[in-house]
């Protein structure tokens, strides 16, 4: 048969010719865009071009450069930590339980002062905070700032004794379900140092009259009552550099570390944290959002004065109370995630949490979902779109199969909630995909540490880059990345292999950070600094530096 | 009357195009490859191949400083190194200026300081390499000054990269 036998054409092959065409188009043309275009995710941080044998070179957020100024204050006003509360902004927010404003607050935190000066603190006095999150906390935080008296603070209860023997404090503010169980302690110190010790609520019953033979104890509701009285007494504004707290901590070696935090290194970490989330939405008041990093560390310290700056709603969850006032079992995953229920808070809409909240959310989550016969169809297509770096809470398979999941999970919050800030303990690589997915808002996994008021690394918010586990059984490999510095740090790491870098190799050392959120340690012996330049601090984590530019952090096993 | 068969070769074929197309959109690929590909535009999660080059900040004498002057001896390699009180500055960029056809090329891989700071190129400003470093003892203040100047131009332009001591000094 000739070739034109085969190649014999009808109106058929005209529809099928048109049909072909336009499927071709629409899987061509259908692809969605990218939330962030794949060549900035190839290059996250700034390198240095010189580098010090046996260190990596200096890394910095590329959108800050190794040329520019890091940013250290969200705004030119905000110097000292009370300029955080901003008097202008009048609108009325639920901080844990208590609806209140911010003129309302600056008074409060006025009267608080004022008591505390008249009851006899001076600005040689140290304060202990052993206050669970609360509003007083933060009360007695901003009293304590403004009239430049230092306060501490510890991360762990187990801390309290060597903290009393090596720092005592002149004053002590606890809550009054902890203090039975520290009577002793304070007893003992009390003999060394007399010091006040105030209390928050109630004590019950007899230990109240007790402690009251032994040591000098006041209500906190009282000083408040009596600085409203008569004048209120001003300090003068402190200057940024100055230190206002002391947060003492544990590092990776056991040793009882003193992270001195000053003003300023609070308004860079507050302008760290305003940018993690993508900045076509930023927070404002209309947000809600709850911490599970409590309001002695650092970075948790930071998260509370974020969401006081921007106005929005805040509550902390229940794991963050380190002070037990009761012997109630600590929750954990998700009851805990739920916790801020209890409070008349919004529904929250941000969220600062660890990987074992994110573990127990996103596999209830996928639990109900596979419920749906929808749900491999669903699944794949979500993915697919990750792959293509594109992600959205709207889409057909959101409505069809995972908003019921999230609803059944969250309630009122898988309508709200949107945007995650995880950090705490590394995040596992694995559990990625199913949070990408099941959650399907900005995603940012992020690494603190107790000296530094921000997160060091944060993940671009946009990145939804998938990578396989790297052959080689290193001790990063089941991790995810943690993103470029954030925007006001500079990290090195140090120990570094100089061989294998020749070779083309990561580096992998200690990390080193500098910048102006990292505080100051607290060392025994009064080092001159060198120079007029700041001095790089030791994490104690172990670092390795991708080739685009992001980290993965990691401690060193024991 | 119009024919419709579609058991015509091209028919055929245009159908199982179609159904191909199809199955790709409603079942997308999913798969993750083992090695990330290192090229955007190949995929959108991608790792570029290598980290971007960096100098090892090294310690110089006058003798190991003076085979970088961009005439690509295999010790030198074709980098361009100078010094100024001190700082070694990586100007290889600067081919035009410092290499050997360069205006200033008189100052590749030797000390420039007395140079700089008198604001000439001869060769006597150069100390010979056997001897020590020229302590710049007899310098006037503006001297000092245009010399300081040098390098704050030198360190924004240019990439610091050692340090510069005396031949016995390593």
């Amino acid at each position: 048969m000739a070739l034109s036998d085969f190649l014999v054409t009808d109106d058929l092959t005209i529809l099928l010719g048109l049909i072909a065409a336009s499927v071709f188009l629409l899987y061509n043309l259908y692809k969605p865009q990218s939330l962030v275009h794949p060549i900035l995710l190839g290059r996250q941080s700034d390198v240095g071009r010189v580098r010090n044998p046996g260190e990596s070179a200096v890394h910095r957020n590329y959108g800050t450069g190794l040329m520019g100024r890091f940013p250290i204050r969200p705004a030119r006003e905000v110097q000292t930590l009370n300029d955080l509360v901003r008097p202008e902004f009048d609108a009325p927010r639920t901080l844990w339980s208590t609806k209140i404003s911010n003129p309302q607050l600056k008074q409060r935190v006025a009267s608080f002062g004022t008591g505390l000066l008249r009851a006899g603190l001076t600005k040689d006095s140290n304060v202990l905070l052993l206050l669970n999150d609360s509003i007083e906390f933060l009360i007695t935080d901003l009293a304590l700032a403004s009239h430049t008296i230092p306060s501490f603070t510890l991360s762990s209860p187990s801390l309290l004794s060597p903290v009393l023997e090596q720092h005592p404090p002149t004053a002590i503010v606890i809550d009054a379900g902890f203090l039975p169980s520290v009577l002793e302690l304070i007893y003992e110190s009390h003999e060394a140092s007399h010091h006040v010790v105030i209390v928050v609520g109630e004590p019950k019953g007899k230990a109240l009259e007790e402690a009251s033979k032994q040591i000098k104890l006041v209500r906190w509701a009282d000083i408040e009552a009596e600085g409203e009285r008569g004048e209120q007494i001003t300090t003068p504004a402190a200057d940024p550099n100055d230190i206002f707290t002391v947060s003492f901590y544990e590092d990776t070696s056991g040793q009882l570390q003193a992270a001195q935090l000053s003003h300023q290194n609070i308004t860079a970490g507050v302008t760290a944290v305003r940018a993690l989330l993508p900045l076509s939405n930023p927070m404002s008041a209309l947000d809600t959002i709850v911490s599970a990093h409590s309001l002695s560390t650092a970075f948790g310290r930071t998260v509370a004065y974020t969401a006081l700056y921007e106005g929005t709603s805040f509550a902390t969850l229940q794991s963050t109370q380190l002070f037990k006032v009761d012997d109630g079992p600590v929750p954990t995953g998700l009851p805990d995630l739920f916790s801020p229920r209890q409070y008349s808070l919004p529904s929250p809409t941000i969220l600062f949490v660890r990987p074992t909240h994110i573990d127990g959310l996103v596999s209830s989550i996928t639990r109900h979902a596979k419920d749906s016969f929808l749900y491999p169809v669903a699944w794949r297509h979500k993915l697919a779109g990750i792959m293509e770096g594109y992600s959205t809470k709207e889409s057909l398979w959101d409505r069809l199969v995972f908003d019921n999941a999230r609803a059944k999970v969250m309630g009122e919050g898988a309508a709200t909630i949107r945007g995650v800030v995880v950090s705490g303990e590394p995040l596992k690589a694995d559990l990625l995909t199913p949070s990408r997915i099941g959650l399907s808002v900005p995603f940012v996994v992020a690494h603190t540490h107790p000296l530094v008021t921000a997160p060091i690394f944060a993940s671009h918010p946009h990145d939804l880059q998938t990578f396989a586990p790297p052959a080689g059984g290193h001790s990063d490999a089941g991790l995810a990345h943690v993103g470029p510095p954030v925007v006001n740090i500079e990290t090195k790491l140090v120990g570094v292999d100089d061989d294998a870098i020749a070779k083309g190799d990561d580096p992998v050392g200690t990390l080193h950070v500098r910048g102006p959120v990292v505080g100051r340690i607290l060392t025994v012996e009064e080092e001159v600094p060198a120079e007029n330049e700041e001095r790089w601090a030791s994490t104690g984590h172990l670092a390795r530096a991708q080739t685009n530019g992001s980290f993965k952090v990691w401690s060193a096993a024991k | 009357m119009a024919s419709f068969s579609l058991s015509t070769p091209i028919n055929t074929a245009l159908l199982l195009y179609i159904l191909y197309l199809l199955q790709r959109i409603l079942l997308p690929r999913t798969s993750v490859p083992a090695k990330p590909h290192s090229e955007f535009k190949a995929s959108y999660s991608w790792m570029p191949r290598a980290h971007p080059p960096t100098l090892l900040y090294t310690t110089y004498t006058p003798r190991t400083l003076a085979p970088f002057n961009g005439l690509g001896d295999a010790e030198g390699g074709g980098r361009i190194l100078l010094a100024i009180a001190g700082t070694v500055f990586d100007v290889t960029a600067g081919r035009s200026f410092y290499g050997p056809e360069g205006m200033y090329g008189n100052f590749a891989g030797r000390d420039a300081s007395r140079g700089m700071a008198k604001q000439s190129f001869d060769i006597e400003m150069l100390t010979p390499i056997d001897q020590p470093l020229d302590k710049l003892e007899d310098l006037t203040p503006d001297e000092i000054e245009n010399m300081k100047g040098w390098i704050e131009h030198f360190s924004n332009k240019y990439i610091i990269c050692g340090q510069l001591v005396e031949n016995d000094a390593i």
